[in-house]
């Protein structure tokens, strides 16, 4: 299907220069660690917490709303230290997820209600379906699609998902528009 | 997004008569046929394991039983298990030299097992040097193979000399001359060759011996209690065949299940349609024929409320991914398949069992036939030629007519610069405008008329199909003809509407 | 043997053996001593999107697909193998239906270019990692009980012996006994009915047995067990549900048959000569048979019945049962396994241009496989 006009209220959003869209109403602490490559979209209720460490995100990122993108800690002896969360490019966060990853690669799916778990390792061009919880430090490789709680491998994604992914970040943010004020 | 997660809801018929969305279809650019998972034939690329994202050679990994030296999974939640450090004090608590070293010990951060739960000592390297475990009955079971080999290679060759002995036709030296084999060998002084009977007859293995006594029913289930946490399920046993644990305390850890990269090959033209990379980490791949690089994608935009009997309005964006210009038009949809121009010159085989035939792909049968490039390889020789299988019907209820537009429009080439120019459309196409409504470098909205059929209920779902004819340019060159050739290529679409709405 | 012979083995011939159940696929490689992986037999149905038993076909075209996609599955998730050009090693049950084998067949000439197929009574060869060739077999596994005696190396098939008395029967009694006294026992799936049964039930003693069936027993039964499924829900399991769910095992149905009277008939309807024999070698092998508890019952079941009036030509005296080197229930894929590493494979297995020119599988039920060559 094709997709919708998504919209939204323009005073909500801020555009930036590099084409990101980020909604006024979400909680970015530390936002100095944050950098959003270019063309992503942070919408409304999400938490991005660059105060931990930093968080990198590429291009054509949605992070859809209520969602927590937190960097992982590690423990040792002497304390608990924070590593910093990178993603790829073209990578779709569902509505109410919790990322906790050390890293996401590019062109990831991550569905609604998703917890993964504390640094986990996402690699390029997988699926992770809705209501999924992954275990602690799960390697999730490319073209696998996980689910259930734990997340178990539940079958393969087609070759031509970074395709999918590019087209489909990429027709999100275009449809993303303000309301019009007639 | 519905092609990730979702409902097909745009499917195309592959040659086989399978219907798939165009996400999971090749284009084979040789027989220039769709092909589908179900048509190709798969093979095993490589082996590498998931967790440490670590290639293994196809020898290694047989040795290795196909798992992964390194990592493990947890016998208890088969989640992948974490080796985890803790310290111990020096051996010698007086001596000043000695440190306190490391040792290491496996744990799983889900369901928390570790190895110290099944009495595993901690190692002191970081992998490897976890102890394994031997089937008890290796020795039995290798004496009994070894000898059955023996057996069975013995009737071997005494089959085939058998089969020798019966040709025996002629005189022999013996008739003609009255002297015997074992005369001569006496002579010449060679030793004498024993009588097949006296020759030691492989050993036979020794049978086990039968007991009148059986295991017996544990007296603790009849007064013990039953802690469920400490017997093992069905699935945990059955992932250690051999051992099959029935406590929870002889579960040992497992090592991880390796995973393979496959690469498909059309099973007509025998070429490769998706080679992955090597990498494991790698998500290119080194050949990629996928369907959605060659045939022009149809997306619905919107379509009108269904009624039974009533013409609606139906809008689909089609958009073509290839760099050359193409024309598409309109045919009407039958729901059997063709059949191919392969299967016409090949003899046909009875079967009694099955509803479809088989056939024999001939290597030489693929002689100029229409647009085919005559690039066709005889099939190679070390290779057997594949069987291809009768394609079926297709098997989806088509219960709405679309009226087929007469005129065709044009889809101009993808154009990946054009993402950042501004300036505007430069394609000037005369289009008719009752049928396209939009358009936008490579993409273009077509309306159509739908007619669902008179007799379907509410709330029945509404399939609709046609024939989308393109033309393809085939971009191999071969040594007959030097520049791409240009080839009208059809594919069956079939659209789900979803349910009906109202009646006349 | 020569040593390059052997060095050819290692490297070259992978022969993938696989035993396909009712309930469990077990799937290896010949010459090794347990399979890789025993998986349940089901795969997820493309159209639908459930899982479904490959046994529940409707017709011999969906057989077809879920056999492609079962196969598929067992080659590049398990065995991690391309199937093309390899020989494989089936073995099957010797009352398997036509219609499963001919569609395997076909789905693994036709589909996955198998270039050898061997396929392997379950009863005969699960003697070949005793090495003895005069058994009776009993197989109880998931759908049904077979009991076949092979005499020297030959499955005496004329006395076969089979009653659907095995794990699926098990699981129907132990849902309407559980329904007693817990509610809502139709919604729970197959595969936790089986849990509960293997985690909690067992095959009591004779003696308490017949205890149970006076209608005021006077022994303390087990101690009952709560079963936690999802949620907070929780399943009582009383003690002697789990004492005589297994009980249909031993109880004479309205023909008068039961476990213990099928074994001896089967070895009534062999010659004479053999019957001691027989009754001195049992083999029994299938997952139900590892259940705690039932080859000690199904021993004093069988001298009791020996004392009955129909048993009274039978002349033996004593049961002797063999221990294979492996588990009940991969006891018939090792001897496949044995006989895959053999010459046998190459001597007796169906290239694939002979399949071609015939389009069917040679099965001991077919005139035309069974005649006599001078």
């Amino acid at each position: 299907m094709e997709m919708q006009d998504i919209n939204y209220n323009k005073s909500e959003y801020v555009e930036t220069a590099s084409g990101n869209k980020v909604s006024r109403q979400t909680v970015l602490c530390g936002s100095q660690n944050i950098v959003l490559q270019g063309k992503v979209i942070v919408q409304s209720d999400a938490i991005i917490r660059g105060d931990l460490a930093n968080v990198r995100t590429g291009r054509y990122c949605i992070i859809s709303k209520e969602a927590v993108i937190r960097p992982p800690y590690k423990k040792f002896s002497k304390g608990v230290a924070f590593f910093p969360l990178t993603m790829g490019d073209h990578v779709f966060v569902g509505e109410r997820s919790i990322v906790n990853a050390a890293v996401v690669g590019s062109y990831v799916y991550i569905g609604k209600n998703v917890v993964i778990g504390r640094r986990c390792v996402l690699k390029d061009c997988c699926v992770i379906e809705d209501d999924t919880i992954l275990a602690p430090e799960t390697v999730v490789p490319p073209f696998t699609k996980y689910s259930g709680s734990p997340g178990m491998q539940i079958g393969e994604v087609p070759e031509c998902q970074q395709d999918l992914m590019i087209d489909f970040t990429r027709s999100y943010y275009q449809h993303f528009v303000p309301t019009k004020i007639i | 997004m519905s092609y990730i997660i979702g409902s097909d809801v745009v499917r195309y018929a592959c040659t086989c008569g399978i219907l798939k969305p165009i996400s999971k279809l090749y284009f084979c650019r040789h027989c220039l046929e769709v092909r589908c998972g179900f048509c190709v034939c798969h093979e095993v690329d490589s082996h590498f394991c998931g967790k440490c994202a670590e290639n293994l050679p196809s020898s290694e990994a047989r040795l290795k039983k196909n798992r992964c030296g390194n990592c493990y999974d947890c016998p208890s939640c088969h989640q992948q298990l974490t080796t985890r450090a803790a310290t111990v004090g020096p051996k010698n608590p007086e001596d000043p030299k000695a440190t306190p070293r490391k040792v290491f010990y496996l744990l799983c951060l889900l369901c928390r097992w570790s190895s110290r739960d099944v009495g595993i000592p901690d190692q002191s390297a970081v992998s490897g040097g976890w102890p394994e475990r031997e089937n008890i009955h290796a020795n039995r079971l290798q004496e009994i193979q070894d000898m059955y080999k023996g057996i069975v290679l013995l009737d071997k060759q005494q089959k085939l000399e058998k089969d020798k002995k019966k040709q025996r036709r002629y005189m022999s030296f013996t008739d003609r001359t009255g002297i015997t084999a074992s005369m001569l060998r006496k002579r010449v002084g060679l030793p004498d060759i024993p009588h097949p009977l006296l020759k030691p007859k492989p050993k036979e293995p020794e049978p086990a011996v039968a007991k009148e006594d059986v295991e017996e029913l544990p007296e603790e289930l009849l007064t013990k209690p039953v802690n469920l946490c400490e017997v093992t399920t069905m699935e945990q046993r059955l992932v250690q065949p051999e051992w099959q644990p029935i406590t929870v305390e002889k579960l040992f850890p497992i090592h991880k299940q390796l995973s393979v990269k496959r690469s498909q090959r059309c099973r007509s033209c025998e070429h490769n349609v998706s080679k992955p990379e090597y990498n494991p980490n790698s998500i290119k791949f080194k050949i990629q024929l996928f369907a959605c690089f060659h045939i022009p994608e149809v997306r619905i935009v919107t379509v009108e409320p269904l009624r039974a009997g009533k013409t609606c309005e139906l809008l689909l964006k089609f958009s073509n991914p290839t760099q050359h210009q193409t024309v598409i038009t309109f045919l009407p949809v039958t729901l059997e398949m063709e059949e191919t121009k392969i299967s016409e010159q090949v003899t046909e085989d009875k079967s009694v069992v099955d509803d479809y035939l088989l056939e024999k792909k001939q290597p030489l049968s693929l002689t100029g036939t229409g647009s085919q490039p005559s690039s066709l390889l005889h099939a190679s020789l070390s290779r057997q030629p594949s069987i291809t299988v009768k394609p079926r019907p297709i098997a989806v209820p088509v219960v709405a007519d679309i009226t087929i537009p007469t005129s065709t429009f044009i889809l101009p080439p993808r154009d990946d610069a054009a993402e950042y120019d501004d300036s505007g459309d430069t394609h000037n196409i005369q289009d008719d405008s009752k049928l396209v409504i939009w358009r936008k470098s490579n993409k273009a909205v077509v309306k159509l008329q739908v007619t669902p059929k008179e007799d379907l209920k509410i709330g029945d779902e509404v399939v609709a199909g046609f024939t989308m004819q393109h033309i393809y340019v085939n971009t191999i060159t071969t040594v007959d003809n030097k520049e791409p050739q240009k080839c009208e290529h059809k594919v069956k679409v079939f659209v789900t509407l979803g349910n009906l709405v109202g009646s006349e | 043997m020569p040593l390059y012979e052997g060095i050819g083995a290692i490297t070259d011939k992978l022969v993938v053996v696989i035993d396909i159940g009712a309930a469990y696929t077990k799937l290896g490689f010949s010459g090794e001593f347990s399979p890789r992986c025993i998986i349940r037999s089901e795969v997820k149905c493309k159209d639908t999107g459930r899982v479904r038993n490959i046994r529940d076909y409707e017709n011999a075209q969906d057989l077809y697909d879920l056999l492609v996609d079962f196969v598929h599955m067992l080659y590049f998730k398990y065995a991690l193998l391309s199937p093309k050009d390899r020989p494989v090693v089936i073995i099957e049950s010797l009352l398997c239906p036509t219609i499963f084998r001919e569609t395997l067949a076909k789905v693994l000439f036709c589909h996955y270019e198998v270039s050898m197929m061997l396929v392997l009574p379950s009863h005969l060869v699960c003697l070949a990692p005793l090495a003895v060739d005069t058994a009776l077999v009993l197989d109880v596994g998931y759908t049904e009980a077979i009991a076949i005696p092979v005499c020297h190396g030959l499955p005496v098939i004329h006395a076969w012996q089979a009653l659907p008395i095995a794990s699926q029967a098990v699981h129907g009694n132990l849902k309407t006994l559980l329904t007693a006294c817990n509610t809502g026992i139709n919604s729970i799936s197959e595969w936790t009915i089986e849990d509960i049964k293997v985690r909690c039930c067992f095959v009591t003693t004779q003696k308490r047995a017949q205890e149970f069936s006076k209608a005021t027993p006077e022994i303390t039964t087990c101690l009952e067990v709560k079963y936690p499924l999802e949620g907070s829900r929780t399943l009582t399991i009383p003690g002697k549900v789990r004492e005589t769910v297994y009980e249909i095992f031993f109880e004479e149905d309205n023909d008068h048959q039961c476990m213990s009277t099928m074994i001896l008939d089967a070895i009534l309807k062999v010659n004479v000569d053999l019957r001691i024999k027989l009754s001195e070698n049992i083999v029994i092998m299938g997952g139900t048979a590892m259940t705690p508890g039932f080859k000690n019952r199904l021993k004093d079941e069988l001298y009791k019945q020996l004392k009955s009036d129909r048993y009274s030509k039978l002349k033996i005296t004593k049961f002797k049962f063999h221990s294979p080197p492996s588990k009940d229930n991969y006891t018939a894929w090792l001897g496949g396994a044995i006989y895959g590493c053999t010459e046998l494979l190459s001597m007796k297995g169906l290239s694939r241009e002979n399949y071609l020119k015939e389009n069917r599988l040679p099965d001991w039920a077919n005139m035309k496989d069974n005649l006599r060559t001078l």
